[in-house]
């Protein structure tokens, strides 16, 4: 089942370091990604593809990368068009 | 160090049996060598792209290796094709191992981490298993080191000059009188190397006695190697030409 899902990644943030994380994990996870707004304290983003594999880009960017603190993730979920 | 350009042997074939695999180091690179069941031999990178999981590990199923882990399945493509814990999911193509080129020949298994390779080496003949040694030496020790054993002969009588001649730049043949093995140089490191020995001739002749016959001379060689303080050298003939 595909979907669209909306995130908002807030902590402590390096917006280029998590930028770059969240596109790269999209990539490998076959994940359409927009960028939102963005800020060193959050971070929006929607992206497509497999529930599945959006289920594990929640959980590989709520880690986020070594320079930065993730202290909170909201996802909004909505079924693909 | 030899270069990545090149075709490496990184193993015999006959000591890859079907459905089996196992790690090796190539210019300090983790590859898995498997074999699938009908026969194929296969060189990737030894790392699932997963959790990391060395695939050499893992489980061989059908034209399938499966990592240890947690079971994700990769076909002869180095795609992922089944993750058990999501069943459902189609699975896209950006889940992949690296995968390099794969050859037997000479009795050895051949790969090359360069996209432009030069030609693999000949298969020339009937080939012999004989043995792998691994060596804690460089490379370039471990040759220089092949032309200071003697090799007797054993289906000729008499004596010849031993002579050693490259073939490629991972791929020797020491020879006297009919008498020839093939030595595949695989540079697992800079201070480690294997060589893989096979006897070239018909095994009519050389099966059995014949093997256990240059066994010696490879056991004289790893000691060679390991122990140059107490070895004299014996100057022998050694041509660098390209047969």
């Amino acid at each position: 089942m595909s979907e669209n899902a909306s995130f908002v990644f807030s902590g402590r943030l390096r917006t280029d370091v998590f930028v770059e994380f969240v596109r790269h994990r999209a990539a490998r996870l076959d994940l359409a990604i927009d960028i939102g707004s963005v800020s060193d304290e959050a971070v929006t983003l929607t992206v497509r593809g497999a529930s599945d594999l959006v289920d594990a880009f929640e959980m590989a960017c709520s880690l986020g990368p070594y320079q930065c603190l993730v202290l909170d993730v909201t996802r909004r979920t909505g079924l693909a068009a | 160090m030899s270069s990545a350009g090149n075709w490496h042997p990184v193993g015999l074939s006959h000591s890859l049996e079907a459905g089996n695999s196992a790690g090796t180091r190539l210019l300090a690179r983790e590859l898995v060598v498997w074999r699938d069941t009908s026969g194929v031999a296969h060189v990737w990178e030894d790392r699932c792209p997963h959790r990391g999981m060395k695939l050499s590990f893992g489980f061989v199923r059908g034209d399938h290796i499966a990592c240890l882990y947690h079971g994700w399945q990769y076909d002869r493509g180095g795609y992922c094709q089944y993750i058990p814990a999501h069943p459902d999911l189609d699975v896209p193509k950006t889940f992949k191992v690296p995968v390099y080129p794969t050859q037997e020949r000479g009795g050895m298994i051949w790969t090359t981490l360069s996209e432009n390779p030069a030609d693999v080496p000949d298969d020339r003949g009937d080939t012999l298993p004989l043995r792998s040694l691994y060596l804690d030496c460089a490379r370039d020790t471990a040759i220089a080191a092949l032309g200071t054993v003697s090799l007797t002969l054993f289906v000729s009588q008499g004596q010849a000059d031993t002579i050693v001649n490259r073939v490629t730049e991972t791929l020797y043949e020491v020879s006297a009188g009919q008498e020839r093995l093939l030595i595949g140089v695989q540079a697992i490191a800079d201070d480690r190397t294997a060589l893989h020995l096979a006897i070239r001739g018909s095994p009519d002749l050389y099966e059995g006695r014949g093997q256990r016959h240059f066994l010696d001379w490879a056991l004289r060689l790893r000691h060679v190697i390991e122990h140059p303080r107490h070895t004299a050298s014996a100057p022998r003939s050694v041509t660098t030409e390209v047969i």
